[in-house]
């Protein structure tokens, strides 16, 4: 190839660059302006189908690098957390919409924040920080060719797939792992075995958070828990402790492997009220008390992560205070005051996504009222098999009156009434309304005066109830938050 | 029915648990409390025995193959015959999925040889796909090979409803009957059989799981155990509202799935029509207007069945 061919190719490759990005800028505004979805992926898809390249080579502008986050739960709210402390450190974190978690997902993020010439502004303090979704990690990880560290919250059976078991999904991130450069560390969850021996062979630097409060353990072991086996020699694990579903201190005692000592730790957790954590997290440079403003074991784990990704990129320790200014995303206990009630919108997207989220909530023994849901999506499979590991049980009693919602509310009330909650002669006054917003709106009604109401649910009942809110001016759009420059920039 | 005690054997607790198994132990439980009935339940793990004498219902669910692999060889040394015995002395055993397969003579993973099964059931399972080897690239191509979505299965006077997902099909040998009949969904292996039943011995792909959704055969299963205990059971109905609800929910889906498919193939044999027009001329077209006819007569059966049964929306009048 010729000099001049060469740099006629560059020039074509850098207009094509711009027409993409354009457009996709485009599609973005147009998408908001008429209303259509969210826009939080649409622009992308369009930019990458005129420059598969475009998100490459906006990712590499990036000067500070990417620190990504994957895993099965937590992804969000650990970026979240960790771009509050990055901003408090002076720095300027680039963070995806949550849940646009794929390569289009990216994209969108990155041309939003792209000018017009196809390349993003001269900024020496940006940094990103992208949850990425664990089907999607090996796609998203050819085109993030140096990533700083990568953050693996934890591995759980998947709602949607669940035949795809946890040794599949372990198999796909560790395949895609072998094109790690070997600087990039890996920030892992000791407290999860599938997490912490991730890839044996690679040879990259590991950091570990873990929790190791005696006070948040159970009591035994956790009913919807599906117990991983040991990662080298598939024997079964011991636990000295158990945290929540598989987290906890494990041991082989066939081949001698243990959880690993992490290096961030939890060592106290209040965690008894329903809005929030109390933490005292120890990192190799000292101590912090961090008040989260999430409630629940899970959020806990989602800030230690963030604390360790904090500690990894040696930002200092003063800033993990700003955690406590992370505000909560939209499904993740997100507040909404209708009608003289506070209402908390919270995702339960799983069978320890429920679980927790209602742990959480309940963790003060107070009686709640709540509108529980659960649906399924249009094309995919139909299997709600998960919410039979759903750990119903010990909190019969603490929701009087539950309203239930979403297409697949019958399999919902069955399963409550076999739970103990109802059944024959036991009035406890569970409704079923299969329409998310009538559901709503009975919920609200229930609810006594001045009280909360908790909308737990996978996300179809959640968006409906959403969109309701959003018509009658309760919240925002979710693109004026999410791809807005509240969250993107500095 | 106070008085009465029943034992209950739930196999692999921890490992053939994979997609809300012990939803069905709990409505085992459920059902026999409300009729006071006393229930006790032995969890069998690896290495646990079983006494033949000792159990009136066995139960097993459903597991990948990595969960197949791990128990295979311990049902065949440790529990096998004395699952075989209890069967053959009248007790009641329900295998789902996963268990199903290994409750048969052998099956056929997608990795590594074949598994032996206990042979309680004469049936084995074969990959469906000759696609055999390693791991699936993708999400949407391991799908592509399996059998997923809604099952509805006459089953007695009844129709049972739950929820397939698996990439085997499983085979009747001579001395089998199968559990019942297809309505809707995949089943065995696409022959219109769906599960097997020997005595009082339950094995199907219905999943959901599918006690709950289906309390008649969870009452059967009962009244089989107590039967085996006390010779002969009358058991008392309870008001199943919210179950029937939930089958009836479970139909529809079963039925707008059965619509979206034959819109799907529609759609296919037109496209195909179409392109063999532009691209060949009448001789082509004439050719794909035969396979599409023959597409449609070799799916028609399944769909008069669906209307036989009442369940399907459009002309539903026999």
């Amino acid at each position: 190839m010729s000099s001049d061919s060469r740099a006629q190719l560059g020039l074509g490759a850098s207009a094509r660059r711009a027409v993409a990005v354009s457009t996709g800028k485009a599609a973005r505004h147009g998408a908001r302006r008429l209303g259509m979805g969210d826009g939080t992926t649409v622009p992308g898809k369009v930019t990458l189908a005129i420059d598969p390249g475009a998100l490459a080579g906006l990712l590499a502008e990036i000067p500070r690098g990417a620190v990504l986050v994957t895993g099965s739960n937590g992804k969000g709210t650990t970026c979240r957390m960790l771009a509050q402390v990055m901003r408090a450190s002076e720095l300027h974190p680039v963070v995806n919409a949550e849940g646009a978690n794929q390569s289009a997902g990216l994209a969108t993020t990155m041309v939003a924040r792209a000018a017009l010439t196809g390349h993003l502004p001269a900024d020496s303090r940006a940094v990103g920080v992208f949850e990425v979704d664990e089907g999607s990690f090996p796609e998203v990880l050819r085109q993030i060719r140096q990533p700083t560290a990568v953050v693996f919250t934890n591995i759980f059976r998947d709602q949607l797939d669940r035949y795809l078991e946890p040794a599949y999904i372990k198999a796909l991130l560790e395949q895609a792992m072998q094109s790690l450069p070997p600087a990039t560390a890996l920030v892992l969850n000791a407290d999860d075995p599938r997490v912490a021996f991730v890839a044996p062979e690679a040879s990259n630097p590991r950091l570990y958070f873990g929790v190791e409060d005696p006070g948040s353990c159970r009591g035994e072991a956790d009913p919807t828990s599906d117990f991983p086996r040991c990662p080298r020699c598939d024997s079964e694990l011991t636990y000295t402790s158990v945290y929540y579903a598989h987290l906890g201190h494990w041991a082989c005692h066939t081949c001698g492997l243990s959880r690993p000592q992490p290096e961030v730790r939890l060592t106290k957790a209040d965690l008894a009220g329903p809005y929030s954590a109390r933490l005292l997290v120890t990192t190799p440079a000292g101590e912090a008390t961090l008040e989260i403003p999430l409630p629940g074991l899970y959020n806990a784990y989602n800030a230690l992560a963030a604390v360790a990704a904090a500690t990894h990129c040696r930002l200092p320790e003063h800033s993990l205070t700003a955690i406590e200014q992370t505000t909560t995303a939209f499904f993740r206990m997100e507040k909404v005051r209708v009608a003289g009630h506070d209402v908390y919108l919270a995702l339960a997207k799983n069978a320890n996504g429920y679980t927790e989220v209602l742990r959480a909530v309940l963790g003060d023994r107070q009686p709640k009222q709540m509108l529980l849901g659960l649906n399924d999506y249009p094309g995919k499979q139909p299997d709600t098999s998960w919410i039979w590991d759903v750990d119903f049980g010990s909190q019969t009693g603490l929701i009087p009156a539950p309203v239930i919602s979403g297409n697949r509310a019958t399999d919902l009330a069955v399963r409550l009434k076999y739970a103990g909650w109802g059944g024959p002669g036991d009035d406890t006054g569970l409704a079923v309304e299969p329409d998310p917003v009538r559901a709503f709106q009975a919920a609200l009604a229930r609810a006594p005066a001045g009280q909360p109401l908790w909308v737990v649910s996978t996300a179809g009942v959640l968006w409906e109830v959403r969109r309701w809110l959003t018509d009658h001016g309760y919240v925002r759009q979710l693109w004026h938050e999410q791809t807005g420059a509240g969250t993107w920039q500095a | 029915m106070a008085g009465m005690r029943i034992a209950v054997c739930y196999l692999y607790p921890d490992i053939m648990s994979t997609y809300g198994d012990h939803g069905n132990l709990e409505t085992i439980l459920r059902r026999c409390e409300w009729r006071n009935i006393a229930v006790d339940v032995t969890e069998l793990r690896l290495r646990d025995r079983l006494t033949p004498d000792a159990v009136d219902l066995i139960m097993i669910g459903d597991g990948g193959e990595s969960q197949q692999h791990l128990v295979a060889p311990d049902l065949c040394k440790v529990k096998g015959e004395c699952i075989s015995e209890a069967v053959a002395r009248g007790a009641a055993a329900l295998a789902v999925g996963g268990g199903y397969e290994l409750f048969g003579r052998f099956c056929q993973p997608e990795r590594g040889a074949e598994l032996r099964g206990i042979s309680l059931f004469d049936a084995w399972t074969v990959r469906q796909n000759a696609v055999l080897s390693g791991h699936y690239a993708t999400i949407s191509a391991a799908h592509a090979d399996r059998f997923i979505g809604e099952l509805v299965v006459r089953w007695r006077d009844t129709l049972l409803v739950g929820f397939e997902n698996h990439g085997g099909g499983t085979y009747l040998g001579a001395t089998a009957q199968p559990l019942g009949q297809v309505i809707s969904g995949h089943g065995n292996n696409g022959d219109g059989t769906e599960g097997v039943i020997l005595g009082s011995a339950v094995g199907t792909y219905l999943r959901g799981p599918c006690l709950p959704k289906n309390p008649a055969l969870a009452d059967y299963l009962i009244g089989a155990a107590i039967s085996r205990r006390y010779g002969a059971a009358d058991l008392p109905p309870l008001a199943d509202d919210l179950e029937e609800a939930a089958r009836a929910d479970a139909m529809r889906r079963a039925q707008d799935a059965a619509r979206t498919a034959r819109t799907a193939r529609a759609k296919q044999r037109l496209s195909a029509f179409a392109q063999a027009s532009l691209e060949h001329g009448w001789h082509a077209r004439a050719s794909a207007t035969r396979a599409a006819l023959h597409v449609s007569a070799r799916h028609r059966p399944a769909r008069d069945s669906l209307k036989r049964s009442g369940i399907a929306r459009s002309g539903g009048s026999r």
